[in-house]
């Protein structure tokens, strides 16, 4: 085992150091990070007190060139679709006749004794489910008619029903889905993915995150943030609107052939810099102010849709001048097209809770699912239909789920009909990349309250995608304060069923 | 004779050996802290702790874990480990039952170490970081003669201050040597951008290296020190701390003023307020000895603007109790945080998972919290008012007619606090969301009470004794309308009968009482029968004595002269205040963190793992904050002392410096953490600029950055400090530095907030419609901390540079480096602009590219650029220059400017425009070498 990883990391070494000659050669840019790399500073022999292969280009100053994967992985590249707010499981995915019977009864107190809700109080009423739901395709999937499209692509799909979690408010519920840990300050799985694998493209950052929604996610930056991790494997948010990254255009009167120059006199100036003083974080200047460089031409150029043909923008339903979830799957493609290792979607507006016909599950969630639903399954045949879907995982879910009783906030009848956050049942589900099409795992009991058979754990969600893109999870770890931190803490189990 | 002394040493060695395992009482004793408590949090705490105490059994305070657990038996005897079920467990090799379940069994060693610990007895250890600090004796260093002066040391040479004496320990200890002192230019821009965020002048620079007296460093630093800009560089650190913004937060975000309490802060760091002093007055300036009237002085209660620095939220539908309630919170856990490095907000919904708090003791600390003023209204009262100048005047003419018009020197000056009170704050006051009893009424928008013809209201338990009359600020379009205001009964006797204000502006009206004992509800009945459907809205009542001389039933002339300073518009801040009588509120323990769930009532007091509060001290916010900077407190200097640090180092002694708790990073010194602290409380009488003085002042401070491989190898984030820091500049002073260098800095301080230069489309105000409307002249150039700043929205190249967005006290900003913050310094035009007015410069100040190179990158560095780098931006130069001259509309464009000399717009400005960008873009520009 040791021999092999040893193998890897001299493979990604090679590499690293080979495609970097070449692209100096091309482009002039890096230059005087390759001497430094070539004069020695402890690419190799370094690289062995590292506990695995990832990390060892660290040292390069070009920590984002490509790794090989821990073992052969089935996906490459993720696509994270996080809808923020969490949508109601039991109007989607979750069917439950039995529940519908039990609709505008008092909730059994078995439920609620010991039971801590965000806004529940005193006993809420029993709400059957509102959409209408069917099978649908060969797997027999059950899908509501709040998602028409998608029951199209059910085939693809496998559905994780027994999802659970810990942490009933949104921020640090979306902290946990991300970093695993609902506490501030960890590492995101992005961040985590492209610290181990690295970008495949040059010319854009390997972790980019997309918000629609009219909001940013409540846990705010630090749900792409790097946390221990270095830097430059933290999510860069792109802009629907102006400048796709603030400040990528050249100001007036500085042309691209100028700024090119000036970027080549900061890096050798810079690199002069490294030699004398050695402090590492100048390469990774040096390296970031170069992909700045390259991302002011290729992040407009991905970002911008117009190119597409009439036909694609027509099948995601996508206004062109418009920024929108829909644009946002699109872009996705674009961007794992063009080799972004990890896309991130934030779509705001999910949290159901019957307070406002925006925020309820008869009218808000019906009306989400009508912005979001036709985008979705468009996404899903478009990298299908491009071989891409093979080799990339798409993640659809919330931070928890909702529960099977109607809110009823501070004890009062709400006046839509709203669910409240629910930590004990819920539904993800994932395509491409690795996992069974047309499948379904773990179920929830009868009124859908708990998940009873097949759980899964947020941080056994988190172990199966670093599994899919080639990771023993409980390897894929980073130093920090004094012992290995890594994405799923302490806990995770590969959910293997789901696997192809 | 030889073999009496090996017969003795015999004895020695064979009861060296023998005796420690017959008797034990040579074995080394396990330390709890440093031993023990490790190994508990790790693998046992997060089940046997403050949230979970599975089968009954928790390791959090020794009286829980040697009490019985769910079995009946404890898990721990002390004194015999083999009869502790712990051991046991720990143990077997059954996997469903040996302990930690699920989880790798421990280590052979640290079984023993456990075993051991209580074969000993089992004893709990206080946490080093909650003892009193005690001051450590100085590590010696040099030699005994080197010491005296005598011989010439290494060691005693290079020291400098005590500092070095711990540093220099602790490197001997690893092995390691101090670098020699840096450059004087690379000193002094270092010192100058730590202490006042700003680069130092040529001049500056001249100064210091042609300064020749042994004293030229510290007349270097004693000038920082005295520099405004001081000032304004630790607030702009304090300010994460305060959570301070221009917006109140949440969903809406709409506007604040509260600018003063910044500015306050200012001047308190530049007047050197002793940190004690300091802290007191953020925390209950409010409750300071009032002066003259009844209140502290403007000052004290501007200070009090750290805890009104908490979000408000405005939404519709909002209740205002939920979120005064959240607020109350977020000012527990802030002070914990900042003044105490503890994670107390824990603390709220379950005793501490790893320190020694209860989840009571926690609620017990919010009621030092509980009792202020401030609801949620959107008012944000209560605010300090500022009056203009004619106003003022009539307040003071008020006030001596009061003086002068009373009865006694005592009434007097009795009446003067409360009417002075009144004037400056509008309390206390009822806020009308507290009425109930609805009848055709509402609480509009969830803010404020509105009724409707035949509509009525309860004020509940009000003390009328003494207070004959009603102030009452309200507003409506009706016409013709009138209250009754009713006695104990909605048909109770009417106390007074009074037509509602002419329709417009709010106003605040003064309706005479007849006068009344004791406490009652009163009831309001409106009687609107033109207009039936339009709302009556009052914001607040009050309830008042009577002005001397003023009839009882009708409003005099004295009472007119109030009223109309109560109306007069005036600049308001918020204010913390307590409310007492009818308006001090109690404080319950939430269920489980649960608001609306209220538990055992709770009185103010600190946690018992804590020295308690001195019986002489009020048990109120004033008390505590004088408890937490007392002497014995263990945890306010040792904190504060590692903040200053950690600003001027990179990092802090203790690297966490927000949890200095068990689960905080072990301090790399923690004796001259101590000794610090032990210093700045005693000797420098909580001096901030006597600490930081002592910090730059030591060689340790003053080391070359420069990092040697073996060096680097050996501790790449320099804990052990062999070298001097090297740390990428703030977002402030990245920004500040080149607006300094390049000459355009406006060094205005003070006021309202500005707007710079900002790209569209930032600020996404759904529901108000605010704009940033981009300020003129010099405001465009302030330095950072005056820009306006935006919870939902914060200005984007801060938050770039690592800003945080301020909804909740920042405790320690994590430094990253990324390709956005190379577009931002590259391409924000404020740093155009920079380049611009920097290029301008050099070429005043050179004759041949080279000469002006020169010139710009020693405006910047305040050193000369080695030939080496200068040749790369005369290359630069030449080959811009070059491009300009072949497409002269390019340099048109860069300085396309309205109003601008089309003349002076050459090739050559512009490509020193470009040099300068990049000069502006090096790595040890923005980085403090």
């Amino acid at each position: 085992m040791k021999n092999l990883l040893d193998e890897l990391q001299q493979a990604a070494a090679l590499r690293a150091t080979r495609r970097h000659f070449l692209h100096t050669c091309s482009t002039g840019l890096g230059a005087m990070a390759l001497g430094s790399t070539l004069a020695g500073c402890g690419f190799f022999d370094k690289s062995s007190d590292q506990p695995n292969s990832v990390g060892a280009t660290l040292q390069s100053g070009e920590p984002s060139a490509p790794h090989p994967s821990q073992y052969v992985p089935k996906a490459k590249r993720v696509i994270y679709i996080h809808m923020a707010g969490s949508p109601s499981q039991l109007e989607l995915f979750d069917y439950k006749p039995e529940l519908a019977k039990y609709n505008g009864k008092d909730c059994p107190q078995e439920l609620l004794t010991g039971k801590k809700f965000a806004f529940i109080r005193g006993v809420p009423k029993m709400l059957g489910p509102q959409g209408k739901f069917a099978q649908h395709g060969q797997s027999g999937a059950w899908i509501s008619d709040y998602l028409p499209h998608l029951q199209g692509v059910a085939d693809d799909i496998t559905f994780l029903k027994g999802m659970h979690t810990d942490q009933f408010n949104h921020a640090p519920a979306q902290l946990l889905m991300h970093t695993g840990s609902a506490r501030l300050g960890r590492p995101s799985l992005g961040s985590w993915v492209t610290y181990g694998l690295g970008t495949e493209n040059d010319n854009l950052p390997g972790y980019i995150v997309l918000a629609s929604g009219g909001k940013q996610p409540d846990a705010g930056k630090s749900v792409w943030g790097s946390g221990f991790l270095p830097t430059v494997y933290q999510g860069v948010q792109c802009r629907t609107d102006g400048d796709p990254v603030l400040y990528a255009s050249d100001p007036s009167g500085i042309s691209r052939d100028v700024r090119k120059n000036t970027i080549d006199a900061i890096s050798e100036i810079n690199q002069q810099q490294y030699d004398d003083v050695k402090d590492p974080e100048i390469l990774t200047r040096i390296a970031q102010y170069e992909l700045a460089f390259r991302m002011q031409m290729s992040v407009p150029d991905a970002m911008d849709i117009k190119s597409e043909p009439q036909y694609i923008l027509d099948s995601y339903g996508v206004d062109p001048n418009k920024g929108s979830f829909a644009r946002n799957c699109l872009l996705a493609r674009r961007l794992v097209e063009r080799g972004v290792r990890f896309v991130q979607l934030f779509d705001w507006g999910w949290d159901t809770h019957g307070t406002s016909a925006s925020g309820s599950i008869d009218i808000g969630l019906k009306t989400k699912c009508q912005e979001s639903d036709q985008a979705v399954a468009a996404l899903l045949k478009d990298l299908k239909q491009r071989g891409l879907l093979d080799d990339t995982l798409v993640v659809w879910g919330g931070e928890f789920g909702r529960t099977p009783m109607q809110e009823n906030r501070d004890g009062q009848v709400l006046p839509f009909m709203g669910r409240d956050h629910h930590l004990d049942a819920f539904t993800v589900w994932m395509a491409g990349g690795g996992v069974k099409k047309g499948f379904s795992f773990g179920e929830t009991d009868d009124i859908g309250y708990y998940a009873v058979k097949d759980k899964v754990h947020i941080h056994d969600l988190q172990a199966t995608i670093l599994h899919l893109l080639g990771f023993d999870h409980t390897k894929l770890t980073y130093q920090f304060q004094g012992r290995p931190f890594r994405l799923t803490d302490v806990a995770g189990k590969i959910v293997k069923p789901i696997l192809v | 004779m030889k073999a009496q002394w090996l017969f003795i040493g015999f004895i020695g060695i064979a009861g060296a050996l023998l005796l420690p395992s017959f008797l034990g009482i040579f074995e080394k004793k396990v330390d709890y802290n440093t031993q023990i408590k490790p190994l508990l949090n790790k693998n046992c705490i997060a089940c046997h702790g403050g949230v979970k105490k599975a089968s009954g059994f928790s390791l959090l305070f020794r009286h829980e874990a040697v009490a019985p657990a769910k079995s009946g038996k404890p898990a721990i005897i002390p004194g015999d480990a083999d009869a502790s079920e712990m051991i046991r467990r720990l143990t077997l090799t059954d996997p469903d039952e040996r302990m930690p379940l699920d989880h790798p069994p421990l280590k052979p060693e640290e079984i023993d170490l456990l075993r051991k610990w209580i074969d000993q007895g089992a004893e709990w250890g206080n946490h080093w970081a909650y003892q009193s600090v005690t001051k450590p004796d100085l590590p010696r260093i040099g030699t005994f003669l080197s010491r005296l002066g005598v011989t010439v040391n290494d060691e005693t040479d290079w020291a400098k201050n005590e500092i070095d004496h711990f540093i220099l320990d602790k490197l001997k200890q690893d092995g390691l040597k101090p670098s020699p002192e840096a450059d004087r230019a690379t000193l002094i821009r270092r010192v100058s951008l730590d202490l006042t965020g700003l680069p130092p002048t040529e001049q500056d620079v001249t100064d210091f290296v042609n300064d020749k007296s042994p004293k030229a460093y510290e007349n270097v630093v004693d000038k920082l020190l005295q520099s405004p800009a001081y000032g304004e560089r630790w607030t702009g650190m304090w300010l994460d701390l305060a959570r301070y913004a221009d917006t109140k937060g949440y969903e809406r975000d709409p506007g604040r003023k509260i600018w003063r309490y910044r500015d306050w802060l200012i001047n308190a760091f530049n007047q050197d307020k002793p940190f004690d002093q300091f802290t007191v007055e953020q925390l209950a300036g409010d409750l300071l000895p009032p002066r003259t009237d009844g209140l502290p002085d403007d000052d004290q209660l501007i200070a009090t603007g750290f805890h009104r620095n908490t979000m408000n939220n405005d939404e519709g539908g909002t209740q205002d109790e939920e979120f005064r309630i959240s607020a109350v919170l977020d000012r527990v856990n802030t002070t914990w945080d900042v003044w105490q490095g503890t994670t107390f907000s824990c603390v709220q919904c379950h005793s501490h998972p790893y320190d020694p708090f209860v989840n009571e003791e926690y609620y017990k600390f919010v009621a030092f919290f509980n009792n202020t003023r401030d609801e949620d209204v959107t008012s944000e009262t209560p605010t300090l008012r500022f009056y203009k100048p004619a106003d003022s005047l009539k307040i003071v003419d008020l006030k001596q007619y009061i003086q002068h018009s009373a009865g006694n020197p005592k009434q007097a000056k009795a009446v003067v606090s409360q009417v002075t009170q009144l004037i400056r704050t509008v309390e206390p006051k009822i806020n009308s969301h507290d009425f109930d009893q609805y009848v055709n009424a509402s609480l509009l928008d969830a803010k404020y009470f509105g009724f409707q013809d035949k509509g009525s209201v309860r004020i509940k338990d009000v003390t009328l004794t003494g207070r004959p009359r009603l102030l009452i600020r309200w507003g409506t379009k009706a016409t013709d309308a009138s209250v009754t205001l009713h006695l104990d009964k909605l048909d109770g006797p009417v106390l007074a009968k009074f037509p509602t204000p002419k329709p417009g502006k709010d106003t605040v009206q003064m309706i005479p009482l007849p006068s009344i004992q004791g406490k009652h509800s009163l009831y309001m009945y409106l009687d609107s029968p033109k207009m039936p459907k339009d709302w009556v809205q009052i914001k607040w009542v009050a309830f008042t004595p009577i002005l001397p001389g003023q009839p009882q039933q009708a409003v005099g002339e004295k009472d007119k002269e109030l009223l109309a300073i109560l109306n007069a518009e005036a600049e308001q801040t918020p204010i913390m205040l307590d409310g007492t009588g009818d308006l001090a509120r109690k404080t319950h323990v939430f269920d489980r963190g649960n608001w609306l769930v209220k538990g055992k009532q709770v009185t103010p007091d600190v946690p018992k793992s804590f020295p308690a509060m001195d019986p002489k001290l009020p048990k109120n916010r004033l008390g505590m904050a004088r408890w937490m900077v007392s002497r014995e407190h263990p945890l306010t200097a040792r904190v504060a002392v590692n903040r200053f640090w950690e600003q001027l180092y990179g990092t802090g002694i203790v690297e966490t410096v927000e949890d200095m708790g068990t689960q905080g990073i072990p301090p790399t010194h923690r004796e001259l953490l101590d000794y610090l602290a032990a210093e700045f409380m005693e000797t420098d009488h909580w001096s901030v600029k006597k600490l930081l003085k002592k910090m730059v002042m030591s060689a340790t401070y003053r080391q070359d950055s420069k990092a040697s491989p073996e060096l680097l190898a050996k501790d790449p984030f320099n804990k052990l400090m062999a070298r001097g820091p090297r740390v990428r500049l703030s977002a402030e002073a990245v920004r500040d530095q080149a607006l300094a260098v390049s000459g355009l800095l406006s060094h205005k301080m003070f006021g309202p907030s500005v707007m710079p230069v900002q790209p569209d489309g930032i600020w996404q105000s759904p529901y108000d419609g605010d704009t940033w409307k981009q300020s003129k002249g010099e405001d465009l150039h302030r330095r950072a901390l005056y820009t306006y700043w935006k919870r939902t929205a914060p200005y984007p190249s801060m938050v770039t540079f690592d800003s945080p967005s301020r909804e909740f006290c920042q405790l320690r900003r994590l430094r990253t480096n990324t390709p956005l913050q190379a577009l931002v310094t590259l391409n924000d035009p404020v740093y155009v602009e920079a380049a611009k007015n920097l290029a301008t410069y050099m070429q005043q100040h050179g004759a041949s590219p080279a000469n002006q190179i020169q010139a710009g990158f020693r405006r910047i560095m305040l050193r000369d650029l080695p030939a080496k780098k200068l040749n790369v931006l005369v290359q630069l130069y030449k080959t811009t220059e070059q491009h300009y001259r072949q497409k002269p509309g390019e340099a048109e464009n860069l300085f396309d400017q309205p109003g601008l000399d089309c003349s002076i717009i050459t090739p050559q400005l512009a490509a020193l425009t470009v040099t300068a960008n990049t000069m502006l873009n090096l790595d040890e520009v923005i980085t403090k070498e």
